[in-house]
């Protein structure tokens, strides 16, 4: 080559020897043909894999990829006809045998198709497009076979008339079921869901009404319930075992709907055997698998909880407005606090300790009992035995139980204060009559209520407590120092009350006999010889005494009775017979406690010491009054007419309620002034809401007072109307 | 003849390549020759005929199978 040839030379493409045969792509077409009717025909073992793979190379590799593909598409579809002609031709139940056994044979020559065209699969396709040969084979079998009408409707039919006949008892072949519903979904999602699902729902949906309609004529709640859940079950078994997973919510949501939401009212409300006959007769299995079923529909549990909301309250008020139950307090709490087991059984039990039912327990207990004005003291009362009596012999723990279920009615109160009064009369006559059975539980009580509702509550209750114990200290001190004074003269023991711990009661006038006064001056000199500047005054109306008695015929016995009745016993050491006006005129006891004193001496039968003439049962002031000489009682210890506590009277219960009223005033008033100072400025709507926000711990403000409280505090110059809107109140620092 | 899993590849002029099963399964068109559900005279027989593949071709189509099997491990 010489040097001055600078032409460009060309290397020419190693071009390969082309066959350009136009018969070419003819006959190899027809190679690939035949083999794919042979693999239809299942007699594909004769063939080489190998060449019909170099066969479809060469057609794609020589730009013949087209043909071969539809000709690969007019070959199956031909193949896919034949078989669907087959498919309809079987009678009866080969139907589905017939269609199950084609499919699989189609997948299998399918697969094989697919291996021998690999390599248009993974060349041609992709550029020019087309359905690979896989998702070609289904979708040709989807149009051709099951979408051929009568084949289409024949399947459905026969489907849902499996399920049909499955439901109503019989026994069907779940394997092929199954293999049919995978056929219909593998050939697609959308294909599953419109050609089978949609309608099996559909007719479920109607075989269920049917049936639930059936159902809730013949049987109760309680049957109706076990066969919803048995048809929920059987549903689900259904799903898992030939239908695809995603139609269980569906179905489930089908079941629900028409046989517990269509007719949640009407099983609820069913006479002899709905929610309300269930709670009273406490069928907690019953309960329980209500609330599961209901659970799943919506509103279900609003239903139940309504019901059993109103249903509670309703027995509540009954149970408030009848009068027998009110005779006796300590049994009306005690029912109480039965219901109030009873359905929180129920709902751990049943409802599975939700927490929107214990709410609505709740709410319902609140209301009720509220409902009753009387319920804080019953409830005090109730506390009251117990802490006399009741819990006599009870180990710790129950006592703590008891307690605790004292403290949650006591936190359903809406009036607290007025349970604090009276918590601390019944407290201060037990003490004071030495009657409580522990003193562990009353401390345990206190504490309690110092959790729940502050210390403020509590501090008086304590001092009490505090009270009885120095007095112990000073007694002791007291005999220690005089001991020898005393001799054989009236054994003294004096409890000093702080008074604002307290319940005030009005000092009553009481001659005190002469051999007690001079006891008593020797102990006020001890008192007041320690502590200074203190003044004390004699509590005749709340004290005790034990007398030693000798009667007629020599018989002694030990009467424990009031101070006052000690003042009248001890009169009679000197005169034989009496009358009512002399022993009030020498006692100065007034008349309605001497009266009162007089009657448990006298009128009472076991227990009268003292004869009356006449023999009437009531006190008249000209009755004569004679030592019972032929007194006799079985014991040597007798007790007389103890001060218990007891139900107050209408009238006592008015002036309490009135003490409270009092009480609250100030208390009102207090809240006004905090809220105010830190507001400075406040309109009339927002200082009734802070006010009650404020107090309701405690116990419920009234708006009308709340208003004649602010007007007083505008009086004495706290508050001030604003002068431009009358609403508006201002603080005055 | 080894008796473990082996197939024999047929090249064009009749040379016949003896491997492992494994290595021949590393091409995909043969796997797929070999475990087509069809009854194919390739998977009866285990031998496969590559008409238009040379002798020396399908000896280093074999030297591959077996470096890519190495490491691919």
């Amino acid at each position: 080559m010489s040097a001055q040839k600078k032409k460009a030379f060309q290397i020419e493409e190693f071009k390969h020897r082309v066959v350009v045969d136009p018969k070419y792509a003819e006959k190899t077409w027809k190679i690939l043909e035949h083999a794919i009717h042979e693999i239809y025909n299942h007699n594909a073992s004769g063939l080489s894999f190998e060449e019909l793979y170099r066969n479809a190379y060469n057609m794609v590799l020589h730009k013949f990829g087209e043909k071969l593909y539809s000709g690969l598409v007019t070959t199956m579809t031909s193949h896919l006809k034949e078989i669907s002609n087959s498919i309809e031709a079987a009678q009866g139940g080969l139907f589905l045998d017939e269609l199950n056994r084609k499919w699989a044979e189609h997948n299998k020559a399918l697969q094989m198709i697919r291996d021998i065209l690999m390599y248009m699969d993974r060349t041609f396709i992709p550029n020019t497009h087309k359905t690979p040969v896989h998702e070609l084979g289904l979708n040709l079998w989807r149009d051709v076979v099951i979408h051929f009408h009568a084949i289409q409707s024949r399947l459905q039919a026969i489907l849902l008339e499996n399920v049909r006949r499955e439901r109503s008892g019989e026994v069907i072949d779940r394997g092929l079921m199954r293999s049919i519903t995978k056929m219909l979904m593998d050939l697609g999602p959308s294909v599953y869901q419109d050609d089978f699902e949609k309608h099996f729902l559909e007719v479920s949906a109607d075989f269920y009404r049917l049936e639930s309609q059936e159902f809730i004529e013949s049987c109760d709640c309680g049957e109706y319930l076990k066969k919803a859940e048995r048809r929920l079950n059987e549903e689900i078994e259904r799903v898992s075992h030939y239908l695809d997973t995603r139609s269980e919510v569906k179905i489930t949501n089908v079941v629900e709907t028409e046989m517990i939401e269509s007719h949640m009212h009407r099983l609820v409300q069913m006479e002899n055997s709905g929610l309300i006959n269930m709670i009273v007769d406490e069928k907690f299995e019953d309960l329980g698998r209500m609330y599961c079923l209901f659970r799943q529909v919506s509103n279900g549990l609003v239903l139940i909880r309504d019901v059993m909301t109103s249903f509670i309250r309703d027995t509540g008020k009954q149970l408030l407005t009848d009068p027998e139950r009110l005779k006796d307090p300590v049994d009306f709490v005690q029912h109480l606090l039965d219901l109030k087991d009873k359905y929180d059984k129920i709902i751990t039990s049943a409802f599975r300790n939700d927490k929107t039912f214990q709410n609505a327990l709740n709410s319902s207990f609140e209301y009720f009992i509220n409902l009753n004005s009387r319920s804080p003291e019953f409830i005090s009362l109730f506390v009251d035995d117990k802490l006399r009596k009741g819990l006599r012999g009870v180990t710790e723990e129950d006592v703590e139980l008891v307690l605790d279920k004292v403290m949650m009615l006591f936190r359903y109160l809406q009036e607290k204060d007025v349970f604090e009064k009276y918590y601390k009369q019944h407290l201060a006559k037990r003490l004071l009559s030495g009657k409580s059975v522990s003193d562990d539980a009353e401390r345990s009580l206190i504490v309690k209520l110092k959790t729940e509702c502050g210390y403020q509550f509590t501090s008086k209750l304590e001092g009490m407590f505090t009270d009885m114990k120095t007095s112990q200290d000073t007694m002791q001190g007291f005999h220690a120092s005089h001991g020898s004074d005393i001799g054989d003269g009236p054994m003294l023991s004096v409890q000093v009350l702080t008074t604002g711990s307290w319940p005030t009661q009005p000092i009553t006038t009481c001659n005190l006999p002469a051999e007690i006064l001079g006891i008593c001056e020797k102990f006020r000199n001890y008192y007041l010889g320690t502590h200074t500047g203190r003044r004390l005054s004699w509590q005749t109306n709340m004290g005790t005494a034990d007398l030693k008695a000798t009667f007629g015929k020599g018989q002694k016995h030990e009467l424990n009775v009031s101070t006052y009745q000690m003042c009248v016993l001890m009169l009679f050491n000197d005169a034989d017979r009496l009358s009512y006006k002399e022993i009030e005129q020498v006692t100065e006891i007034p008349t309605s406690d001497l009266k009162r004193c007089l009657q448990s001496l006298a009128c009472v039968k076991g227990k009268n010491v003292l004869r009356k003439e006449p023999m009437s049962k009531d006190i008249a002031d000209t009755d004569t009054f004679l030592f019972n000489d032929k007194y006799t009682s079985k014991f040597f210890k007798v007790k007389i007419g103890t001060v218990a506590a007891q139900r107050e009277s209408e009238p006592e219960n008015q002036e309490t309620r009135q003490r409270v009223e009092e009480d609250r005033k100030p208390q009102i008033e207090a809240a006004i002034v905090r809220i105010m100072k830190a507001r400075r400025v406040l309109d009339h709507n927002n200082i009734v809401a802070e006010v009650t926000k404020q107090l309701q711990s405690r116990f419920l403000p009234n708006p009308v007072v709340i208003k004649k409280r602010i007007e007083s505090l505008i009086e004495r110059e706290f508050l001030e109307r604003d002068k431009g809107d009358r609403k508006l109140y201002r603080y005055l620092a | 003849m080894k008796r473990k899993d082996t197939v024999k590849l047929i090249s064009a002029d009749e040379m016949e390549f003896v491997i492992d099963k494994d290595a021949a399964m590393v091409s995909q068109t043969i796997r797929n020759m070999l475990t087509s559900p069809g009854g194919f005279a390739e998977t009866e027989l285990g031998e496969v005929t590559f008409p238009e593949i040379s002798a020396v071709i399908l000896e280093k189509i074999c030297q591959y199978f077996y470096w890519a099997l190495q490491y691919s491990r």
